[in-house]
Order: structure tokens, then sequence, then C-alpha cells
């Protein structure tokens, strides 16, 4: 059975299913919606132990076939890992939801592309196929943007949402670059052969392919310089940001690393680029998150750190950082999502998360608070829980390097992780502290609107209350979860045994004074603040991407003016003759002229020497008409003569297509010179010259181009092969159709992509507010003029017109 | 005096505009006709409308489907290229053949496709008649009119 296949079809069929469902109605369809996620976390559990003995799932589908093109799911240890994270951590999330969006409406919008998110990167850590995981990459950008912009009417979710999906996208291009060039050094896609494909460190061309897909993954993950999206993105609705902008997506650009962790790991380029970035990002994280007074910010900035720390972790080949990578991997997932979710409580209850104005919630939502303090102290790294699992590994990975006498990377990466770790405890501390336990808020204290549900809590609970104690039963899975993880991101089978007591170890001692340093920050938090405060804005890299993008703006702007700044006849002269230039190039200078001429033309008919005489005098009476419309329907005319050819000649569906173009072109010009100025009457001659240059010469190189497509032949016509094979391979009589609908489908798909755009763009477009200030103000004269007696109505009528817009 | 003939052309007409758009998609596979054609048609019918009874009144009969047609159609036609996975890949046609009445009939997703082409077509046309219309009826007949009214008063 394609189990694989069929998990990712059940997900994106349930997310319409959902939005269809209006889930607002009721609280009952918490458990509704967290069952799609849950099944394939069960499917996924029960797959644990033949995964672990090597027997991997894989499933290929063909795509494109004769472009080699396939879409390939592969359930390796990694994959698995991530998936459970995604699914299990996804089921919670579905249950949350309904009770954050308890009775809006818009909730079946956000369960819809919540599943859609959760499919797209179900897939993308399934992939077995760069391309196929390059789709589903995309797809986590999109639906990431939709659920930041959510709340549409507030301006930082928009700019938010638009910064995100730039810098994501923008990065994943980049990718898509260096994820072609790899493919075609080696020949495929398929990410398993490129792994196993001999020397391909070596070769020429990985440098660049491999900086092209760091940069797909520093974006997707927030690293330096490209972190400052991930804090904007904030102004998702919580459970987007608990579980896509810290369980889930960002960690895309970590799974990839470390899916390419064991072809490309022993480049000095490889470690160097990781262990850098990751490292700086982690100390900048770490530092930044305590200065944030928004709950969601501070643990924003938190989650940069780790994802720096990920990075860095992914630099070394050595037994200490695997472990690491993968236990700080799920600790994470198990302590920030709750954290995330829990302030996602607190701003539905007190309506605001600015930890200026809460204070002593502990007495009202003593489980919320337990959530917090568990959570904290699984981010913390204190004693049993897996965060202190998961920093006692990172240290030990910088000590043994310090040991082995490596003092620059050992060094640097013990004091990195000290640093970042001493101000991440202390950030948890003061979230903690000031949110829930100290009795008076700084300013204008907030007020319980009403108090959690047990249900709104229990995901929170539930998921802390596994990274809490997960540590303590770490054999009962290490060996099925994570060593089969290691085992792909190594390249080597492997075996694991983890001990949360290593004894009075120099790392332990590290640990208990990074706590201690860490209360001590925490004290003087509002001395820390202020001094960071004073630090100025511009030389962050917000501003300088701030910078890029109004440079882009002020380019095109210009560009504009200076090309189409002109009234109307200039620049349609601008377009023409581009194109005549296009023609004259191709006419004389290309190389490419390798066509037959073929023998004669025939002489035409009277009927058609008739038509094109009637064709002439249109053409000649829309030059000469003195009005505008008289114009349009004269040019109709010339149209019209074109479809009469078309039946001549026996092309039936041209000339229909012909025909209804016309008459809607008419149509369409009549009301769009409704709206245009007429252009003064020209008496400069020179200008006037000018323009009939412009047209003389467009008409004669569009002659000139039929006449040379007809008269030579270049390669062998594939009419033939359409005729014959329409109705054998097609299924059709009609060869037009059958081309335009399956032998072309592709073009006919990119054609509808481009007019559903320009239905689009004409959309936004023509709602111009001129309009509508117009018609406001014509609405206002009725009433006051001529309907003098009936006012209401006018405004009335005008509510709805603009309601309906 | 015009616009009452129109609405009565508009009245019987458009029903009949539409079912001819229709027929003309369901037989474009095999002869003239087909997705693109029957859109162009379908649009036709529904600038009739606009002529006849001006785009408020077509905006509340067609209104809540103009806008997301065009999305509707790139959806179908996106959704009848994928269902070719299930044959071998993209764009792979899947085709039914069965016999009813006699005649030999056939379904397959490259009619779903030009059925998607059909809705793209439309909900543009849609799109444009009814902004470009709504921008012509406020911006220069009301305009004069109330120019005109003032002149007379002043008068």
């Amino acid at each position: 059975m394609p189990a694989l296949a069929l998990s990712l079809v059940i997900l994106f069929i349930s997310a319409p299913i959902f939005w269809l469902l209006k889930p607002h109605r009721s609280l009952w369809f918490a458990w509704l919606g967290a069952l799609p996620p849950a099944t394939i976390t069960v499917w996924q559990a029960l797959q644990l132990p033949a995964i672990a003995q090597g027997n991997f799932i894989a499933e290929r589908y063909a795509w494109a076939p004769t472009l080699g093109l396939e879409l390939a799911l592969r359930l390796d240890g990694l994959a698995l890992f991530f998936g459970l994270i995604i699914t299990g951590v996804g089921a919670c999330i579905a249950f949350y939801t309904a009770y954050y969006f308890e009775g809006e409406p818009r909730q079946g919008f956000f369960y819809l592309v919540l599943y859609s998110f959760m499919a797209s990167m179900l897939g993308l850590v399934w992939a077995d196929d760069l391309l196929t995981l390059f789709i589903f990459w995309e797809g986590t950008s999109i639906t990431s943007y939709l659920l930041i912009a959510f709340k549409s009417d507030y301006k930082g979710a928009t700019e938010g949402a638009r910064r995100a999906l730039i810098v994501t996208t923008a990065g994943g291009l980049a990718m898509l670059a260096g994820m072609v060039l790899l493919g075609l050094h080696v020949g495929s896609f398929n990410i398993s052969e490129i792994l196993a494909a001999p020397d391909i460190a070596a070769a020429s061309i990985t440098p660049v392919a491999l900086i092209l897909i760091f940069l797909g993954a520093f974006t997707k993950s927030a690293q330096f310089p490209f972190q400052f999206w991930l804090p904007g993105a904030m102004a998702a609705p919580t459970p987007a940001s608990a579980y896509l902008h810290s369980a889930t997506m960002v960690k895309a650009g970590v799974f990839l690393l470390a899916r390419l962790h064991p072809a490309f790991s022993e480049l000095p380029l490889w470690f160097w680029t990781l262990f850098l970035v990751g490292g700086f990002t982690m100390a900048l994280g770490g530092v930044s998150a305590i200065r944030y007074t928004d709950m969601k910010a501070s643990l924003a900035y938190a989650t940069v750190a780790v994802l720096g720390t990920l990075v860095m972790l992914l630099a070394f080949r050595e037994k200490y950082a695997y472990e690491a990578f993968v236990v700080t991997v799920l600790a994470h997932a198990l302590y920030k999502a709750p954290l995330f979710l829990s302030a996602g409580i607190v701003d539905h209850a007190m309506g605001t998360r600015d930890l200026r104005r809460l204070a002593n919630l502990a007495r009202t939502m003593p489980l919320v608070a337990a959530t917090v303090v568990l959570a904290a102290l699984s981010m913390s790294g204190v004693l049993p829980t897996m965060g202190f699992l998961a920093k006692e590994l990172m240290l030990e990975q910088g000590f043994q390097r310090l040991e082995r006498g490596d003092g620059l990377v050992g060094g640097l990466m013990y004091a990195a992780s000290v640093l970042a770790a001493l101000f991440m405890v202390a950030a948890i501390a003061t979230l903690a502290w000031e949110a829930f336990f100290r009795r008076q808020a700084d300013e204008h204290p907030a007020h319980l609107h009403h108090a959690p549900s047990p249900g709104f809590v229990a995901p929170a609970l539930l998921l802390t209350l596994l990274g809490t104690v997960g540590a303590f039963f770490a054999g009962m899975y290490e060996n099925l979860l994570l060593a089969p993880a290691i085992a792909a991101i190594s390249g080597e089978p492997t075996t694991l045994r983890l001990k949360v007591w290593h004894g009075l170890t120099p790392v332990f001692l590290t640990s208990l004074a990074v706590l201690a340093v860490g209360i001590g920050v925490f004290a003087l938090r509002n001395h820390v603040r202020r001094a960071f405060a004073a630090v100025p804005e511009k030389f962050s890299s917000l501003a300088v991407y701030d910078a890029i993008i109004d440079a882009i703006y002020h380019f095109a702007y210009r560009l504009t003016t200076v090309i189409q700044g002109s009234p109307m006849a200039p620049q349609v002269s601008v377009t023409l003759l581009a194109g005549v230039a296009v023609v004259v190039y191709a006419l004389f200078f290309s190389t490419a002229r390798t066509g037959v001429l073929l023998d004669s033309l025939e002489i035409p008919s009277i009927a058609e020497w008739l038509i094109f005489a009637l064709a002439i005098l249109g053409a000649l009476a829309t030059v000469r008409a003195r009005s505008r419309l008289s114009a349009i329907i004269s040019l109709g005319v010339v149209g019209i003569t074109v479809t009469i050819f078309f039946i001549v000649f026996g092309a039936p569906d041209l000339a229909l297509t012909q025909l209804l173009i016309e008459v809607l072109t008419v149509i369409l010009l009549v009301l769009v010179f409704f709206r245009v100025r007429p252009d003064p009457f020209i008496e400069d001659d020179r200008r006037r010259a000018f323009r009939l240059f412009v047209a003389i010469a467009m008409g004669f190189f569009g002659f000139t181009v039929v006449m040379v497509n007809h008269v030579t032949q270049i390669g062998e016509s594939i009419s033939p092969y359409f005729l014959e094979k329409s109705y054998s391979l097609g299924k059709g009589t009609n060869v037009v159709n059958v081309i335009l609908v399956d032998f072309r489908g592709y073009d006919t798909l990119g054609e509808i992509t481009v007019l559903g755009l320009a239905a689009l763009g004409g959309y936004a477009l023509l709602r111009s507010p001129q309009i509508h200030k117009l018609r406001r103000r014509i609405v206002a004269a009725r009433s006051a003029g001529e309907d003098g007696a009936q006012p209401v109505s006018a405004v009335k009528h005008e509510a709805t017109e603009v309601g309906h817009d | 005096m015009i616009e009452i003939y129109l609405r009565l052309v508009d009245k019987i007409l458009t029903p009949i505009i539409f079912l001819i758009a229709i027929f003309l998609f369901l037989r474009g596979h095999d002869m003239p006709g087909g997705g693109f054609i029957a859109g162009l048609v379908a649009a036709s019918a529904i600038e009739l409308t606009i002529l006849a009874r001006g785009t408020q009144a077509t905006r509340d009969r067609y209104g809540p489907w103009a806008v997301p047609l065009a999305g509707t159609g790139l959806t179908i036609a996106v959704g009848a290229a994928l269902l070719g996975m299930y044959n071998g890949g993209f764009f792979r046609s899947i085709w039914l053949e069965f016999s009813m009445a006699g005649e030999k009939l056939k379904l397959g997703t490259p009619q779903l496709f030009d059925l998607g082409v059909m809705f793209v077509v439309v909900g543009m046309a849609i799109t444009y008649l009814l902004r470009l219309g709504e921008a012509a009826e406020v911006a220069v007949p009301e305009q004069t009119r109330l120019e005109r009214q003032r002149e007379d008063r002043h008068r």
C-alpha cells in the first residue's frame, strides 16, 4: 500500500474538507482536527522497529517521465524522526487551534492552511528527490505566508508576512539553482543517488552548489544575517507561531543540511560555514532574547538561538555532535511549542502578552503556570529534563575538541554556547517570573477576560510533560528513534547509550555555572534591557533589508517613469519599435537560418482579393476616423475580415475564436476609452512623421515575418504528427482542441496562468480609489440635488456598494 | 427606450447564449468549440447583461461567482493535470468510455482541463467587463448629466 503518498493525500484532502465543515461551530472539532495528524503519527510510530533495522520504505511516482522527473518519497531514520515531530506536535496544535479560535468564523480557513502546511512539511522531510523536496519547500513558504498574514487588517502582519516570503523564497530560488547544479552533475535528482555518488564532494561544481543550497537553508532556518524575518513572523496567530516558527518549518533548513551531511561534511567549506554562521546566530539569538517584553518576540529570538545551535552542531562529524543534534531537535520541539502555546493562552485570556502589563498569573491559571515552569526548566537545561541532556551533549562536544588541543574550535564553541545558554536562562526566567509570579505589573495591569478551560491547556501540558520526563526514559526509544536518525545523518549505522547523570564532570560544572550566572543576569534584567535599548537600530539586518527593498522600489519607479511616464502614443511606440528591433535582428543578423525555401506562392482567388480589399478599407477608415468610436468600429471591421479569411481557409476554431475576441475587444476598447483622456491633436510635423514611421515599420515587419514564415520551413513540420495521432493518442477528432488541452497542455496551463494573473491585476488596478471617490461624490450630489427627497436611500446605496467591494 | 428592448433581448438571449456555450464546450473535443471558445461565448452573454441592465444588476446576478472563478479554473486545470499522475505522469490523460442510449460517450481529464480553461477565461472576462463597465457608467454619463443640470440651474 502506498502509505506515504496516502498520508500526504489524507492531509491535503482534510484541508478543504475542514474548511467546508465550518469548525468554529463547536469545540468538538478539536478532536476531529487532531485526528488526521494523530493517525499518521501512530502509523509512523508503528514503523519505528522496521526502520531501525534498516528496512526503509520507498515510493516513487512518475511525474514527467520523458524529462526524468519523478516524485520520490523515502522513509528512513531521519525522515521518520522529523515526521513524528511534525505530525505529533501537529496533532496537539490542531487540537489547540479549536480553542484558540473558539467561535472565530475564519477558523476553518486557518485549518485549511494548517493542514496544507502539514502536508507540505511532511512531504519535505519524506522527499527522496531534490525537486520533490523543493516543491514541498515552497509549499511551506507559501502556507507560512498565509498564516503570518492571517490577521490581514493588521499592518504588522502583512509586512511581516511579505518579508518572510521574500527572504525565504529568494533563498529557495538560490537553493533550486544549487540543486539543479548537483542534479545535472550526478545525472539524477534522487537524493539517495546523489549522496551515494562517488567523489561528489570533490566535484568542481560542489562549492558553488553548496553555497547556493546554504543560502536556501540559512534563509529558511533564520540564520544570521537572515534571522530578522522570524521575529516579524510572530504576527501570525499563536498556533502557527508554535508550529511553523519554532517546532517545524524553521527546521527545514537544518533538516536539509542534515540530509546532505553524509556526502559533504568532510569539506572545510562545509565545516567553517556552518560552524561560524551557526555559532554566531546562536550567540546573537540567545543574547537578544531578554531584550523584548513581548512574550512571543522573546521566544522567537530564543528559537533563532536554537536554530543556530543546530546548524553549528551539523558542522561536526563527531559522536557527541550527532547526539546533541537529535536530542536538541526533540527537546526544542517539546519545550518551545508549549511555551508558545502558553503565550497564546495568556494572550487569549488577558488580551495582551506584553510582560510589562502582566503579573501573578499563577493564581488564576495554575495549569498554564505549571506548563511554563516545566518548559522553562527544560529550556534552561535544569537537571532531569531533556533540555539538560541536549545542553550537556553540546558542551561535551566543545569540551572534547578542547581536550584534543583544538583550542580555536573548542574555545569558540564553548564560549558561544555558554553565552547563549546563560542569556536564555535569564530570558526564560524573566518571562516566567514576570508573567506568572511577581506581585505587581509595571504599567497598566491587564485583567482576566476569561480563564482558559482545561482542554485549552492540555496539549501544551502534554508536550511539556513528554519533554520533562523524556530524558529518564531515553532507553526506551534511543535506539528506535534517535539512533536511526543519527545513522542517516552520519551515514553509518550506530547505537546509542544516553545517560542523564554523568557524574561531576567539568561539563556538568559548566552547566551549573551557566545556570547560576543566568539567574544573576535575571536579577539584573532591567539594567540589561536598558543597555540593549541603547544599541542603535540602523546596524540591524532588518534595516539593511529594508534599505534594499526601498532601493528596488525606487529603481522600479525610475524605470517606469522613463519607459512609461509619457502619454500613450510614445509608450506604444517604444513597445512597437522594440518588437520591430527583435524582428530585424532575427531576420538579418541571426545565424540560425537553416530553413528551406518553399517553391511558390499561389495566386489568390477573386473572393480572397475582395476580402483583402475590405481589410485594407477597414484599416484606412480606422486611420482616417474623426472620432474614437468610429475608429474602434472600423478596427472591428478589420478583425472580422481576418475571421472571414480563417473561414475561407478552413479553420473554424480559429474563426470562432477570432470573431468572439473581436466582439469583446470592441466592447472593451469602448469601455476603456471612456476612461482615457484623448491625446491632444498633434500639430508638430516631426512628431507626426515619427509616428507614421513607427506605424509603417511595424506593418512592414509584421508582413515580412508572415511572408518569411510562409515561404520557408525550418526542420520538419509537426502538423502531420498531430493530425495522425489526434484520435489514437488524444481521443478527439478536433485536432486544435486536442493540441490545446492534451498534446501541448503545459503551454495552455502557462497561458491560463497568465490569464488568471491578468484577471487578478485588472481586479486590483481597476478598483482604483478615484473611481470610488467619484462615485461617492455623485451619490452625494444626487442626494443633495435631484433626489433630495431621499437622501437616506442614497446613503444606503453607497454603503452597500462600499461593502460589496 | 433602447434599454427596454435590450432588456428583452437579454432576457431571451442570455440563457440561449449560455446553452450555446455549454454546447460548444461539450462538443469541443471532436468538433469546433472547446473551453476557450465556450468561455468567450459565456463572457459575451454576461456583457449583454451588463449592457442591458448595468453593472450593479449584473454584479447582483453573477457577483459571488465572478472573482473566484479564475482561481477555481486554474485549480481545476492543475487538478486535472495532477490526476494524470495516476496514469504515469503529470498531464497524462485518463479516459473513461461508456455507452449510453446507444451513443458512445467518453469522459477524460483533458476535458476537465478544458473546463478549467473555460472558467479562467470567463473569470477574467467578467472581472474586466464589470470593472471597466462600472468605470464607464460612473465616469462619463453621470458626470455630464450632473454638469448639465448644474448649468440648467444657473440659467
